[in-house]
C-alpha cells in the first residue's frame, strides 16, 4: 500500500471535514492556536506565581486577576517597530527566530492527550521529539552569531555548550524507561511510541517515577538546562550579558524566541509526563484531564525552582553534567538493564 | 625591620611637629623633601602602616607652592603620621609611591586630575574622576568659583523662567 | 566541586578581546565600567574607569561654609547617608571641641547602626541579584522599607538625611521611635535565619562564592582596603574600636572576622555585621538617658580654625574619613573626603586578573562599592 502524506492527517477532523488535504492545515491551524493560548497562560502563570513567592501581586489591572495581561503585552510587541541591527548576517538573523519556533511545534503533535487519541500515532515518536529539540540549538546559534554582537555571541555560545552537553543525560534518562516499557510491554508495540509507554504505565498499574527514580530527577534537572530555565539560565543571565542570544532581537521577533521557550518547556513538561508520571493515567477524570494537570504541575515547579536559586556558573553547569549527570545516567542505564536481565 | 620607624623619621625628616590627637586626629606631622618620600614611605611600608590618603592643597596664594598631604597609620593601634610635601606643580614632579603602595596609584592620579601634580614615573598617570579630555584642574584655586560661574549665566535669562 | 586558585593560561597572545561592561548594565553597582581583556572566558585584564558620577563635593566644600555643606554629607555614599551625615557632624564638633549630650550620643548611634543595617540588607539583596537570585532581593527590601519607615517618621527624609547638628541631632526622638526600633530588631532576627536558611546554607551559592575572588591580607594592605572586605581577610579593624567616637566605646559589640578572604567570607562578614548593630541598637535604647538633643551653650558661627584635622568613622563599607583644613573662616579650606570603596575598588584589577567573567559579578558585587562615594 502506497504511502501518501494524507496518511498523517488527524483522523477525527479528516472525518468531520472529509477531505484529509482540508484537515492538516486546519489541525496545523488548531495546534497554533492551542499553543498560543498556552503561551498566554503561562506567562502569565510565571507572573503571578514569582510574585507571590516575592511577596507581590502580579499582574492585577488587566482583565480578571490580570488574565488579558499577556495578550496586552503580545500586542504591544507585534506593533512595536522592528529594529534591525546593521552589519548583521541577514539570512542568520532572520531565520533565527523562525527556526526556533517551528520544531516546537511540530513536536507537540506527538504527545498521547488520552487512551485512544494521539494527533500523530509513530512507532518512533521519542525519537522524533529528541531530534527536534535537537534543532533549536542551531536556532540559538545563529541568533547568536547572525546578530554581530559580542554579548548575543557569548551567550549563544554557552547556550550551544549547553544544550548540547546536557542532551545526553535528558537521552539516557529516557532510554532507561525506554527498556523497561520494552520488558513489560511485550515486543508487540515500540518502546519509542509515547502512546505505548504511557498504556503500559497505565495497565501495569505503575508509574515509571517509581521504577526509575533516579532516571527521573536526571531528566527533570536536563530538561531545566534544556530549556535554558533558572538554575541553568547563563545564556540569558540578564545580570551579565543583558540578553544573551536574543539581545538584538525586538518586537515580534523577539516574541517568537519567547514563544519557543514557553512551549518547549510545554514539551519537556509532557514528556515527563509520558515517560514518568503516567501519561493521561489517574482515577475519576478523563484522560485529557490528568494529562494536562500533570504536565502544568511540574511546569509549576519548574517555576518555583527558577525563583528560589540563584544561577550556577557556566563552568560549573558543564562540570555538573559532565562529572555527575552523565555517569550517573549511563550507571542507571547499564543498572536498568542488568535488573531487566535477571528479572 | 633593621631600623625603627621614629629613628629614620628623623633622619629623613626636615622638621616633626607632635600633635595633640583628640584635637585634630593624627599624632604627628613631617615636613619632608622629595628625595626623602621613597625611602620614607618604604620606613612606614616595613613598620606595617597603610597609607590612607594622599591629597594636596593649593597653597599658591601664600606660598607659591602646593603642598602633598600624605596620610599613614596603622591599623593595630592608632598612630596616624601626615607628611607634608612641598611642590610647585609647573616645576617639579613627585616621586611615585606606587611602587610601595599600590593604593597610591589611583589617589596619585586623583591629585593630578585635581590639582595638576605629576608624579614622575607613575605607570598610568591619567586622569581619573573628570574627563579625559578636560584641559582644567577642578580644585585648583584659581579654576573659578562655582556660584560665580552659574550667577553669571543667570543674568542673561533673566527673563524667562517659570 | 571547589573553586582552586587559578593561573593565567600561558598561551600565547592574539587571543584576547576586550569586552566593555557598563557605565549602564544591569548588574554593575552604579555607574562603573570595567574594561575587560578576556582570553575566552578568563580575565587578562581588568580596568575600572570611574568618573561618572563626579558631583564636586570637594570643590562645593570650599564654597560653602561648614553648615551649609550638611546637606551635601548624606549625598556622598547615599546609602549610608545617616553615617556620613553625622560622621561629617562629629568632624566639625571634635574641630570645635563642641561637646554633644549624651540623650543625642545614644539617638545618633541608633540612627547610625539603623541605617548600616539598611545598607547591608541592600547590599544582600542586590548581591543576590546578580547571582541569578532575584526573589531575596524583595524579601531584604521590604526589611529595609521599614527602617526607612522609621528613620522617616524622625527625621523627615527616607534616603538622604539631614538628621545631625553640630552638637546633636534636629529632632527629639519619642517613646513610638523607640518601641517601633524593638520590635523592627526583634523581627529582623528571625528573617534572619529566614535567610540563612533560603540564601546563606544554598548550595548553589556557596559554589558561586566560596574561593571566589580571594583578597589577601597583603594585597588589602597594599591598597588599604578597609571595612567588611578587610576584616573578611582576618583584619579585624574597625574604626569604631580603632578611633573610638560618638560614644560607641560605651558599648559592647564585636568584630566579626572571617579568615579566607574569599566572596563567601565578605558575605558572612556583613550578615554578622547585622546582628552586631541590632546589639548596639538593643543597648542604646536599653540605655536611652533623658536630655537635651543640642548642647545649651553653641557658637554662633562655625568658623574652621586655622590649621588641618582628621576625623574617621566607620560606614558600612569602611573607613570613611574627613581631612579638613581651615583657615579661620565659616568656609574650609580644603575638605579631602576619603572614601573606603575608592580604595576597595582599586583593589579589583588585581582581585580580578586569572579569574572567570561570570565571576566578575559576583566578585565586584561582594566588595559592595557604592559608586557616588568613590566619584564624589
Amino acid at each position: 500500500m502506497s504511502q501518501s502524506i494524507t496518511d498523517y492527517a488527524p483522523q477525527t477532523i479528516t472525518e468531520l471535514v472529509g477531505n484529509p488535504w482540508l484537515a492538516m492545515p486546519m489541525a496545523a491551524g488548531i495546534i497554533m492556536g492551542a499553543l498560543t493560548v498556552n503561551v498566554l497562560m503561562l506567562v502569565w502563570a510565571e507572573r503571578k506565581v514569582s510574585a507571590w513567592i516575592q511577596r507581590r501581586m502580579g499582574p492585577t489591572e488587566v482583565g480578571p486577576y490580570g488574565l488579558l495581561q499577556t495578550l496586552a503585552d503580545m500586542l504591544k510587541l507585534i506593533s512595536k517597530q522592528l529594529i534591525t541591527p546593521a552589519n548583521i548576517d541577514k539570512p542568520l538573523y532572520h531565520l533565527a527566530p523562525l527556526m526556533a519556533f517551528a520544531p516546537v511545534v511540530g513536536a507537540v503533535a506527538l504527545f498521547p492527550v488520552s487512551r485512544d487519541y494521539v494527533l500523530l500515532d509513530n512507532d518512533l515518536g521519542l525519537l522524533f521529539v529528541f531530534a527536534l529539540g535537537g534543532m533549536a540549538v542551531i536556532a540559538i546559534f545563529m541568533a547568536g552569531w547572525g546578530s554581530n554582537n559580542k554579548y548575543a555571541l557569548l551567550g549563544a555560545v554557552r547556550s550551544v555548550a549547553q544544550n548540547i552537553s546536557y542532551e545526553i543525560p535528558l537521552i539516557l534518562s529516557a532510554l532507561s524507561v525506554v527498556l523497561v516499557v520494552n520488558a513489560m510491554g511485550g515486543s508487540t508495540a515500540s518502546g519509542l511510541n509515547l502512546s505505548h509507554i504511557a498504556w503500559v504505565q497505565s495497565h501495569e498499574h505503575v508509574w515509571f517515577i517509581l521504577l526509575q527514580p533516579l532516571a527521573a530527577i536526571i531528566y527533570f534537572i536536563s530538561a531545566l538546562a534544556e530549556t535554558n530555565r533558572a538554575p541553568f539560565d547563563i545564556p540569558e543571565a540578564e545580570s551579565e550579558l543583558v540578553a544573551g542570544f536574543h539581545t538584538e532581537y525586538s518586537g515580534m521577533r523577539f516574541s517568537l524566541f519567547f514563544f519557543s521557550e514557553y512551549t518547549n518547556m510545554l514539551i519537556v513538561s509532557m514528556l515527563a509526563v509520558v515517560l514518568f508520571l503516567g501519561g493521561w493515567d489517574g482515577p475519576l477524570l478523563p484522560g485529557p484531564a490528568w494529562f494536562f494537570l500533570k504536565s502544568y504541575a511540574l511546569i509549576f515547579v519548574m517555576m518555583w525552582v527558577r525563583w528560589t536559586f540563584p544561577r550556577l556558573r557556566f563552568d560549573q553547569l558543564m562540570t555538573f553534567c559532565w562529572t555527575v549527570l552523565i555517569p550517573l545516567s549511563i550507571l542507571n542505564l547499564l543498572a536498568t538493564a542488568l535488573a531487566i536481565s535477571v528479572l | 625591620m633593621s631600623v625603627d620607624l621614629p629613628t629614620r623619621i628623623d633622619e629623613l625628616s626636615t622638621a616633626s611637629e607632635e600633635c595633640a590627637y583628640e584635637k585634630v586626629g593624627f599624632h604627628q606631622r613631617h615636613t619632608i623633601d622629595a628625595s626623602v618620600l621613597i625611602d620614607l614611605a618604604r620606613a612606614f611600608f616595613e613598620a606595617g602602616y597603610v597609607l590612607e590618603m594622599i591629597t594636596c592643597q593649593d597653597l599658591r596664594a601664600e606660598t607659591q607652592k602646593m603642598l602633598l598631604v600624605y596620610s599613614f597609620n596603622r591599623l593595630e593601634s592608632v598612630d596616624r603620621q601626615l607628611l607634608h610635601l612641598a611642590i610647585d606643580p609647573d616645576t617639579e614632579q613627585a616621586p611615585t609611591l606606587s611602587m610601595i603602595y599600590s593604593g597610591a596609584n589611583w589617589f596619585e592620579r586623583e591629585v593630578y586630575d585635581m590639582y595638576g601634580v605629576r608624579f614622575s614615573d607613575h605607570p598610568e598617570l591619567e586622569r581619573i574622576l573628570l574627563p579625559e579630555d578636560a584641559d582644567f584642574f577642578a580644585l585648583r584655586k584659581d579654576f573659578g568659583r562655582m556660584d560665580e560661574a552659574s550667577a553669571g549665566g543667570d543674568e542673561a535669562e533673566e527673563g524667562d523662567d517659570d | 566541586m571547589t573553586n582552586p586558585p587559578r593561573e593565567l593560561s600561558p598561551s600565547t597572545e592574539g587571543e584576547l578581546y576586550t569586552l566593555n561592561m557598563g557605565p549602564q548594565h544591569p548588574s554593575m553597582h552604579g555607574v562603573l565600567r570595567l574594561v575587560l581583556q578576556l582570553r575566552g572566558e578568563q580575565i587578562v585584564n581588568a580596568k575600572p574607569v570611574i568618573g561618572y558620577s563626579h558631583r564636586a563635593h570637594e570643590k562645593m566644600a570650599e564654597n560653602r561654609s561648614a553648615l551649609q555643606f550638611l546637606p551635601n554629607s548624606s549625598r556622598i555614599d547615599y546609602l549610608s547617608g545617616m553615617i556620613y551625615n553625622l560622621g561629617y557632624c562629629q568632624a566639625v564638633e571634635k574641630i570645635l571641641q563642641i561637646e554633644v549630650p549624651d540623650r543625642a550620643v545614644h539617638i545618633r548611634i541608633i540612627a547610625a547602626e539603623l541605617n548600616r543595617i539598611s545598607s547591608h540588607l541592600l547590599w544582600f539583596g542586590t548581591f543576590l541579584l546578580d547571582l541569578g537570585g532575584i526573589t531575596p532581593f524583595l524579601y531584604s527590601f521590604d526589611d529595609r522599607e521599614q527602617i526607612l519607615d522609621i528613620l522617616d517618621s524622625v527625621t523627615g527624609s527616607r534616603l538622604t538625611y539631614c538628621y545631625g547638628r553640630f552638637g546633636g541631632v534636629t529632632r527629639d526622638v519619642d517613646d513610638e521611635f523607640l518601641e517601633r526600633s524593638t520590635a523592627f530588631i526583634k523581627l529582623l532576627r528571625t528573617r534572619l535565619l529566614m535567610y540563612k536558611r533560603l540564601v546563606t546554607d544554598n548550595v548553589i551559592l556557596r559554589e558561586r562564592c566560596i574561593g571566589v575572588g580571594v583578597i589577601s591580607k597583603d594585597t588589602a594592605f597594599r591598597f588599604d582596603v578597609t571595612g567588611p572586605s578587610l576584616r573578611a581577610s582576618g583584619v579585624a579593624y574597625d574604626v569604631r574600636k580603632a578611633e573610638p567616637y560618638g560614644g560607641y566605646d560605651r558599648f559592647d559589640f564585636e568584630v566579626p572576622t572571617e579568615e579566607d578572604g574569599d566572596t563567601m567570607s565578605r558575605f558572612h562578614v556583613r550578615i554578622r555585621e547585622i546582628e552586631q548593630s541590632c546589639r548596639l541598637i538593643e543597648q542604646a535604647i536599653a540605655s536611652m538617658p533623658e536630655g537635651d538633643i543640642l548642647p545649651k551653650k553653641m557658637p554662633k558661627r562655625f568658623q574652621i580654625p586655622k590649621g588641618e584635622f582628621y576625623f574617621a568613622c566607620e560606614s558600612a563599607r569602611g573607613h570613611f574619613g574627613i581631612y579638613m583644613v581651615g583657615d579661620g573662616s565659616d568656609i574650609p579650606f580644603k575638605m579631602k573626603l576619603r572614601t573606603p570603596s575608592f580604595s576597595n575598588l582599586s583593589a579589583m584589577p588585581e582581585t580580578l586578573r586569572g579569574t572567570m567573567l561570570a565571576d566578575t559579578i559576583a566578585i565586584v558585587g561582594g566588595i559592595d562599592i557604592v559608586m557616588p562615594e568613590i566619584d564624589r
